[in-house]
């Protein structure tokens, strides 16, 4: 079912990033599209009844806390991914603030100076 | 030498022979041309100088020939390619994002031909 | 020494953090340039450092480094083993050079604290992505690579600077999300990080489920290093970068997109069958870069789109797979990374002294900078591959290589290629150093020594790997034997104390 919801976000920011014509909606459909990328990593991770891969007293007694953890590397993977999204984030609305000042406009149909 | 001439496949390439040849026949070149000038100093008067153009009065930036008919007959060979490629390059950035995900199912579709 | 691999990624970062220290407290104190000087010796140090690795891994030997201690597949290895000593040692010169350069060019510039601290988290970004051995290690340093090169290509704030960065930034974006979903499949199929356990897992596995993560490795690199149809934001943001970080650019950062896809595509997925796709769109690549670069106004953009036309040589001899086709698609990109750092410094050597990069305003500079002009006639025949210069060696070995391999209609369109190569650069020539001359130009001084010294060394570099091909070979065979045979890397890291 994760993923199932995975996939359409990632649909829906693809969908997103190539028909909207504002820069701010294109943003946000960048950011929906890598919200499904690490729930797809989350969701890969997990194991029915598993327990938090915390190595904690009671919890490293039989069967074993390898066979009843959640396995915590994809996690690991979706935190430095979320903060080197936080970073794209910045500085794209940055970019966007400046693009406002010169062009007046965040239409990106105006933003064809540039061509060829 | 010999060991170039193996590394290059066939014909013979020795590439120290060859500059000193380029040089050497550059430097024979250029005694020829030294040769042949003038003794006497040319001085010729103001009116020789400019442009003729029929009698009519010509501006500078007129006659300054643009960089855009230097080798026009090549383009004008490839005059079908263009047609198609120019417009492709305009400074879109939802064109940009629709020829990226062409490109993706281009590289999808020949990966699959060439490896399953 | 053991620790050189790690040290070289770490002192680019401490350098970044020490920039903005040294910056304020030479203005405190005084001392006029005293940044510049700081960043030449850090500069100076890490190639020190990457050489210091020579000896060892020229001999056969793949250097390791475990992070922490922890044993791979547990932890984070570095490994650096032909191709990523070549790779380093090209990123590390470039780097030297461009810092060199931009002592004089950056001069007139503001901010100049922020610049030098992004330069190093770019050179850093770099380094981490050529001396790793873990795809998750590569996935962050190239994120840090390219965000901050989306920073630098809009570091002067005008409106064409804003335009390139927000387009580069969100192709970029879009692309290295691609990858990011490549390893999450791939984390799924094989279940490890490191590149060397990676090869032994994805040997049992069949080649039909890799077929999704693959494309998308090759989607999401492809646009780094300007791929057609993924290489459109390349010409505006080339266009808009300041000079001295197109050179960089242009020399570095595509050099480490294709050492990542080779590491990807031939070393961990041991996909040589894709070979031929590579080559297809190589010859695409090259034609389409020559055709548009014949029709340019802008020296820069047509610049840019040389540098296109020349990636589609190296893919087309990687793609070819014989043994000459990977000598002559490295050897090129060696020669490439020389010749295009060089085109691009002089074009900033133009902008500096004359104000504009536009063609048709200029003309006749041949009579005020004749240096300048005789090093871009050099760079112009070393790029098409006119003989004693370097391009010729690279390109006639990768024109044998596709006869070798049973494909002459790859050389036949590879050799007009090389023709049109020529007519767009002689275009170029003409049009700024020879014809006659505007008026509002007959005040224009020769280029400042300091700039003019790293041209002058490529330049020399190019005459010499051009008269001695065969030490450019040399250079590059041990690079091209670690693509086709990977055990020893795979032994040396899984196996190592």
């Amino acid at each position: 079912m994760n993923y199932i919801i995975a996939m359409l976000l990632i649909t829906l920011g693809f969908y997103c990033l190539l028909i909207k014509r504002n820069l701010i909606k294109l943003i946000i459909g960048l950011s929906v599209m890598t919200d499904g990328i690490h729930l797809f990593l989350i969701s890969m991770g997990y194991r029915e009844g598993g327990i938090a891969p915390i190595a904690f007293g009671e919890w490293l007694k039989p069967p074993g806390f390898a066979a009843r953890a959640v396995d915590p590397i994809p996690q690991a993977l979706v935190l430095t991914s979320i903060v080197i999204n936080i970073c794209i984030l910045a500085l794209a609305l940055s970019l966007t603030i400046f693009a406002y000042r010169h062009y007046g406009t965040t239409n990106l149909s105006k933003l064809k100076r540039l061509k060829e | 030498m010999a060991a170039e001439s193996v590394l290059f496949g066939r014909g013979f390439w020795g590439p120290i022979i060859a500059t000193a040849a380029m040089l050497l026949i550059a430097a024979v070149g250029g005694l020829i041309l030294l040769g042949g000038r003038r003794i006497t100093k040319v001085k010729p008067s103001a009116g020789k100088l400019k442009t003729y153009a029929c009698g009519e009065e010509l501006e500078a930036s007129d006659i300054h020939a643009d960089s855009e008919q230097f080798f026009s007959p090549i383009r004008r060979v490839f005059k079908p390619f263009y047609r198609y490629i120019r417009p492709a390059h305009s400074g879109d950035l939802s064109n940009y994002l629709f020829w990226v995900v062409v490109g993706l199912i281009i590289i999808l579709i020949s990966i699959a031909a060439a490896m399953g | 020494m053991t620790h050189a691999p790690i040290l070289a990624i770490v002192l680019m970062v401490f350098g970044a953090f020490l920039t903005p220290v040294v910056g304020i407290s030479a203005r405190k104190l005084g001392l006029k340039r005293a940044r510049e000087y700081f960043v030449i010796a850090l500069m100076l140090a890490e190639l020190a450092l990457v050489l210091s690795m020579f000896k060892q891994v020229w001999g056969g030997q793949v250097l390791t480094y475990k992070l922490g201690g922890w044993q791979p597949p547990w932890g984070i290895a570095l490994a650096v083993d032909g191709l990523n000593m070549f790779v380093a040692m090209v990123v590390a010169g470039m780097g030297l050079l461009v810092a060199v350069y931009s002592y004089v060019y950056m001069e007139r510039d503001t901010g100049l604290d922020q610049f030098y601290t992004l330069f190093f988290l770019t050179m850093g970004g770099m380094m981490g992505v050529t001396l790793t051995g873990d795809i998750f290690n590569l996935y962050v340093f190239f994120e840090i690579m390219c965000i901050s090169s989306y920073a630098l290509v809009a570091f002067r704030r005008k409106w064409d600077s804003i335009e390139a960065g927000l387009k580069y930034m969100i192709v970029s974006s879009f692309g290295t999300s691609f990858i990011l979903l490549g390893i999450a499949f791939l984390y799924g199929q094989a279940g490890s990080l490191n590149i060397a356990d990676l090869i032994q897992k994805l040997e049992g596995i069949s080649s039909s489920n890799l077929i999704v993560p693959l494309s998308l490795f090759v989607a999401g690199f492809g646009i780094k290093i300007a791929m057609v149809p993924l290489h459109m934001w390349m010409p505006d943001a080339y266009q808009a970068a300041p000079s001295a970080m197109a050179a960089l650019f242009s020399g570095a950062t595509a050099t480490v997109g294709i050492y990542a896809m080779i590491r990807v595509v031939y070393i961990l997925f041991g996909a040589f069958a894709i070979g031929i796709t590579f080559a297809t769109l190589g010859l695409v690549t090259m034609v389409l870069g020559a055709l548009m670069a014949l029709a340019q106004r802008d020296l820069k953009r047509l610049l840019a789109y040389s540098g296109i036309s020349q990636i589609g040589y190296i893919l087309l001899g990687i793609g070819l797979g014989t043994v000459l086709g990977v000598q002559g698609g490295l050897f090129h990109l060696f020669n490439n990374a020389i010749y295009k750092t060089m085109l691009f410094m002089i074009a900033g050597a133009i902008v500096y002294r004359v104000g504009t990069s536009d063609m048709d305003q200029l003309g006749g500079l041949w009579k005020n900078m004749p240096v300048t002009g005789t090093l871009f006639a050099v760079g112009a025949l070393a790029i098409s591959g006119v003989p004693p210069f370097n391009g010729f060696a690279s390109k006639w070995t990768i024109y044998v290589a596709g006869i070798e391999a049973g494909r002459p209609v790859f050389t036949i369109i590879a050799l007009i290629t090389s023709a049109l190569t020529l007519a767009y650069f002689l275009k170029a020539l003409n049009s700024i150093f020879l014809g006659q001359r505007p008026k509002h130009l007959s005040d224009v001084k020769e280029t400042p020594l300091p700039m003019m010294f790293p041209i002058m060394l490529l330049a020399v570099l190019c005459v010499v790997f051009g008269v001695l091909p065969q030490l450019g070979i040399d250079l590059v065979r041990p690079a091209q034997e670690a693509v086709m045979n990977s055990s020893g890397y795979i032994s040396a890291v899984l196996g190592g104390a």
